[in-house]
């Protein structure tokens, strides 16, 4: 592995913080060794089919300079339509919730692009309308899903370390990732991400992209809400630190810049894979469930300081500010 | 060349905005295989003109004709489909992406799978017909230098198969090196036939490389001449060709009983070697450039806005350290930037506001603001600067382009005392009617102890306003001119085409004058 | 407001209309101006609209919101229980104070100075903020060893807290309107730009918006504490939605550079009403976040059409 691999790669960092992070673990729990073990290595493919579908979606928006703070109401009131239409069967409750959550990324979408508006505020007023509406539909408690044998299918483990909905969430990335890497679409999602002036004034159609983004970010949203309310047989209202928190971290542990055109989809797996890895292990080192909020939360905040474009000139200047010379000026003038 | 195919032709081309002519009555012709450069001052109509070919804007009257077939060019698009294509002065490259990726962006004939070897070979054609053959198509554009990318995006109108290359200005913010790269590239376009406009300042490029060049002055299209005939002070001659209006207000003759400011051996790294000035007291000293000579990073370097520039400066005998704002400000120094809706106006806050913005600090106790004097002041500042007072209380949003400048000229008109003003092309965007009242503003602030120091690419503005003229090529410091040894077409040489052995001259004779 | 005079925006004349619906609809609920009904009505819009004040500063800023405010209340008003416990009431307000400043401040400072994405930063904090409350507190709720309560205390017949609330809004608006931080944060919020080519140190002024929401949430939590005579981090959950709809409604713009506290009270006024209104109709509390979304997206929505004339 080269120096260079790792500097013009986009996969090269994630894996080395990927590496790193498995290998900190090792050392922490060097006295148990059970890191290393199969109930390991599947417990962080649940955490990716947990949140990798939403890590995905809002890594994208993330990818065009967007970000998309509704996938949080989408997840919830995906798992609650799917739990309340899918007692019989459970396909009509997964394309219910597909379709709710693409029609909500369309709308917001041609909103974005209409009003010419930041996403923030749309997404906003998106996952507040959303989420509201999964408080209605579950009168703010949990809802139960009787169909066991769904649930059952959904967990079963595949080959000891997999299962339907970590395999279904890998073969997404796989897919945006050939997406991405081979097509068209992928080529000008990168360009509106890099320069979205340059891209429109060499012809890309950027609007479309844009909505298409947000459709695909709110249907992934909708479907890892469906497939992590089936599998726990029950459905309640997200909160926006167990969706966005993991998935934002994910994305931008995954090479995904807030400052678009960076990041591609097997990165954003590879961050999803460094958060299994982070929860399963702190579960086997017997950290009690606090540790990892803290330890979730201080990932995000760091990376996203990492990532804030003044960050290397402002250690520059604290390294000036300790010439004494320049600290009695700053005294006389402020 | 009568009997030759012209590639593309014009007739009688003309177009207004609003009742103005920007320009009329043009009559050019573009032979196959011949790179024709296109010249002339700021807003002489070129760029109107080059909108007009890419079918951006509609003409009003006249003409359009591509291979000897009359057209009407529908837009962009339309016309890349005729075989026209444009590199403008902004690139428009993502540099995420590979070359090869930005050669076919936005191409209506990649397929949905684009990584085609059809697409490559084709692109990699384009490469090597530009002598560029040893470039990785799947390095990202963002690893290549300004120059390099230049070349991408005259390779991606090659791969499109363009017949007319336009380039609008390519060089302006190239190195030496870049530049001859960019001059042999195009060189190897018209050994294939193809042909270029080429709308450029530098005299220096139009000589080297083209065949025929075509002037243009104040929209109108002044001549057309093979490269062979014309000299260049001729050259020179046609695209100034106009006396100096009554614009300009005259400037009391006194010598400045002292300096204002000093400055020595500024260096920014990439745009400016070693600048040295000395500015007298009360004076309008003016930094004359095109875009890419240094010119506008002088004053925003003075102005605390370049941290790595570096060097030495006093004001009033006062050093001042640069790369901080609020420390030049704290030194009396203000700074009018060019683009006025970024760096200058609050849109969202009233006239009023934004005229005493710069003197919250100063007109408070304890952090409570005084708006009786504010208000006061304000309006003192209206009356002097001619804004009508009842606008005041009114969004800034809504004020012309004019009025805008005046009112960032009221934010320097506060410091009493008087303060070292840069500003970035101070007439730019404004109509002509208000010109006269911000360079009367200008040589009131003079008088008033005021020192100004001016980056501007508007010759005219220069002749016309300046003390003490610097003129600046692509970073070095080419002639300094005192008040009557100001000539616009030295000016003009300077700027657009210093030769190395008339600048050393030159350098010796005024400058005995600083 | 000068608008108002000369040519009435579409915005101003759908603003007039919209709050007259409003109170007609009210005046003709039934139940609505009942004297429980109004001081319920008047302690709850306390609570969010202290929070909204201090979200103002946020949004005229230009960092369009902050998601840790609600987190903040909780943690306030669980510092301010654990302080009191500890020396007693001043000391507990105090460090209740000083401890949502801080916190607040020291997002601003990273958004301010490295320009971190704050929407991000500000999800990163609440997620911190919940996991060190829930490793120092795990047994959930905290309660005063020694009584305070102003229990339904009211002044001029206004409950205590809507007058804290009215007082935060008025020094809020002081701030805004009549101070050199006021000025310079409009001028930071409608371009950044701009604002550091006169010398604005725009990383101060960030951080000082920052810290005077932390104060103005923190009160909410104090207050919140002293209302329920105990303190959780349960309080305060949602009230940043609710609080960011009420700064939307009041006027101030998404996009940052203007804005007002006191129209933000009167956002929040509307809000309150509005809830109150839809649960004496019959909707149960669970729409709550439904309505803020739809007001948010309607003026949001509504902001942009009416600035591009």
């Amino acid at each position: 592995m080269s120096l260079a691999f790792l500097r013009n790669d986009p996969h090269g960092r994630p894996l080395v913080t990927f590496v790193l992070t498995v290998l900190l673990l090792v050392v922490f729990g060097a006295g148990q060794g059970a890191l290393l073990s199969p109930a390991v290595v599947r417990s962080t493919l649940e955490t990716f089919g947990d949140t990798g579908l939403v890590a995905l979606g809002l890594g994208l928006t993330m990818v065009i300079r967007e970000f998309d703070l509704s996938v949080v109401g989408v997840f919830s009131v995906g798992g609650c339509i799917a739990v309340l239409t899918g007692n019989t069967d459970p396909w009509t409750g997964l394309l219910l919730a597909l379709a709710l959550g693409m029609i909500a990324g369309l709308a917001q979408g041609w909103l974005i692009v209409r009003l010419r508006l930041g996403s923030i505020g749309i997404t906003l007023g998106g996952m507040l309308v959303l989420s509201g509406l999964a408080y209605v539909l579950s009168e703010n408690r949990s809802l139960p899903y009787d169909n066991m044998q769904v649930a059952l299918a959904l967990t079963q483990p595949i080959a000891g370390v997999f299962s339907i909905r970590s395999l279904l969430t890998l073969a997404f990335f796989v897919v945006a990732a050939l997406v991405v890497g081979t097509t068209r679409i992928g080529r000008d999602l990168i360009a509106i991400g890099s320069d979205r002036r340059a891209a429109m004034i060499a012809g890309v159609n950027v609007n479309a992209i844009i909505v298409g983004v947000f459709a695909f970010s709110g249907a992934t949203a909708a479907l890892a809400g469906v497939l992590v309310s089936y599998s726990l047989a029950s459905a309640s209202p997200a909160g926006l630190s167990d969706v966005i928190v993991p998935a934002a971290t994910a994305a931008i542990l995954g090479g995904v810049s807030l400052s678009g055109g960076t990041g591609r989809p097997l990165g954003i797996a590879i961050g999803m894979l460094i958060l299994g890895v982070l929860h399963a292990g702190l579960n086997v080192l017997g950290a009690p469930p606090y540790a990892e909020q803290i330890v979730m939360g201080a990932v995000l905040l760091v990376v996203a300081v990492a990532d804030g474009p003044l960050l290397l000139r402002r250690l520059g200047m604290t390294k000036q500010l300790i010439k004494p010379g320049l600290i009695s000026g700053a005294h006389r003038n402020g | 060349m009568a009997g030759a195919l012209h590639l593309l032709s014009t007739a009688g081309l003309g177009k207004s905005f609003d009742g103005v002519r920007a320009l009329s009555e043009v009559s050019f012709s573009l032979a196959a295989g011949e790179i024709h450069a296109i010249c002339g001052e700021n807003g002489a109509g070129k760029s109107t003109f080059v909108k007009l070919l890419m079918g951006i804007l509609q003409p009003d009257e006249g003409s359009i004709a591509v291979n000897g077939e009359p057209v009407v060019l529908r837009g962009p698009q339309h016309a890349q489909n005729l075989g026209l294509g444009f590199v403008a002065q902004e690139l428009s490259l993502a540099p995420r992406l590979s070359i090869l990726d930005n050669i076919w962006l936005g191409s209506a004939e990649v397929p949905f799978f684009h990584r085609t070897t059809a697409l490559r070979r084709r692109a990699r054609a384009a490469l090597d017909a530009l002598n560029v053959g040893d470039w990785d198509l799947d390095a990202p554009v963002a690893s290549l230098s300004i120059g390099q990318r230049q070349i991408v995006e005259i390779a991606r109108l090659f791969a499109r198969d363009a017949r007319i290359l336009i380039l609008d200005e390519p060089t302006a913010t190239l190195s030496d090196a870049e530049i001859e790269r960019i001059l042999g590239v195009l060189d190897s376009v018209r050994r294939q036939g193809r042909s270029v406009i080429y709308v450029t300042h530098r005299l220096g490029e139009v000589f080297a490389l083209c065949d025929r060049v075509t002037v243009f002055r104040n929209g109108e299209h002044i001549a057309t001449e093979a490269i062979a005939a014309v000299t260049r002070p001729h050259l020179i001659e046609l695209m100034l060709g106009r006396s100096l209006s009554e614009m300009y207000p005259q400037a009391s003759a006194q010598a400045a009983p002292r300096s204002a400011a000093t400055i020595v051996r500024l260096n920014i790294p990439g745009q400016v070697h070693d600048f040295s000035v000395e500015v007298p007291l009360g004076k309008i000293v003016c930094i004359a450039g095109q875009v890419g000579s240094g010119a506008n990073a002088v004053t925003r370097a003075l102005a605390g806005l370049i941290e790595n520039a570096t060097g030495n400066v006093w004001i009033s005998g006062i050093p001042l350290p640069l790369g901080s704002v609020p420390r030049c400000v704290a030194n009396n120094v203000v700074f009018i930037s060019e683009d006025r809706a970024a760096e200058g106006l609050f849109h969202q806050m009233l006239v009023r506001d934004n005229l005493v913005a710069a003197s919250f600090r100063r007109r408070a106790r304890f952090g409570v603001l005084d708006w009786p004097a504010l208000r006061r002041l304000a309006a003192d500042l209206a009356g002097r600067l001619g804004i009508d007072r009842r606008r005041l209380r009114s969004s800034a949003a809504h004020l012309s382009g004019g009025n805008q400048q005046k009112l960032l000229f009221g934010r320097a008109l506060q410091r009493a005392g008087g303060c070292l003003l840069l500003m970035n092309e101070p007439t730019r965007g404004i109509d002509v009617g208000a010109r006269a009242d911000i360079y009367r503003l200008m040589r009131e602030l003079c008088d008033q102890g005021f020192t100004l120091v001016i980056a501007s690419s508007d010759l005219e503005e220069v002749a016309g306003i300046a003390d003490v003229v610097i003129t600046m090529y692509r970073g070095e410091t080419v002639g300094r001119y005192q008040r009557n040894a100001i000539d616009m077409s030295r000016i003009l040489a300077d700027i657009i085409h210093p030769s190395r052995s008339e600048s050393t001259v030159r350098r010796v004779e005024p400058a005995q004058a600083l | 407001m000068n608008g108002l005079l000369r040519s009435p925006s579409p915005l101003v004349v759908l603003r007039t209309i919209a709050v007259a619906a409003l109170a007609l609809i009210s005046v003709l609920t039934p139940g609505f101006f009942s004297e429980p009904s109004l001081l319920s009505l008047a302690t709850t819009v306390s609570f969010i609209g202290c929070v909204a004040v201090g979200m103002t500063f946020i949004t005229i800023s230009g960092n369009i919101m902050s998601f840790s405010l609600g987190a903040l209340v909780g943690a306030t008003s669980m510092i301010f229980i654990l302080a009191m416990n500890f020396a007693g009431l001043a000391f507990g307000l105090a460090a209740a104070l000083v401890f949502a400043a801080l916190i607040n401040a020291a997002q601003g400072l990273l958004i301010g100075a490295v320009r971190a994405n704050p929407i991000i930063i500000s999800i990163a904090a609440t997620g911190l903020i919940y996991g060190v409350a829930e490793a120092l507190a795990a047994q959930g709720a905290v309660y005063p060893t020694v009584g305070v309560h102003w229990g339904s205390g009211k002044l001029v017949d206004l409950p205590v807290e809507f007058v804290v609330l009215l007082c935060s809004a008025a020094v809020a608006q002081f701030l805004l309107s009549f101070t050199v931080f006021g000025r310079h944060l409009l001028m930071t919020g409608s371009s950044l730009a701009a604002a550091e080519v006169i010398g604005v140190r725009t990383w101060r002024t960030v951080t000082s918006a920052y810290l005077w929401a932390g104060l103005f949430s923190g009160l909410a939590g104090i207050m919140l504490a002293i209302r329920y005579g105990s303190a959780s981090m349960t309080y305060g959950i949602g009230y940043e939605y609710n609080a960011m709809a009420a700064v939307l409604v009041g006027g101030t713009s998404i996009k940052g550079g203007e804005g007002s506290a006191l129209r933000t009270l009167i956002g929040a006024i509307v809000i309150a009403v509005v809830e109150a209104v839809l649960l004496l109709w019959g909707f149960r509390q669970e729409w709550q976040f439904f309505i803020a979304g739809v007001i948010v997206l309607a003026v949001v929505a509504l902001q942009t059409q009416g600035k591009r004339d």
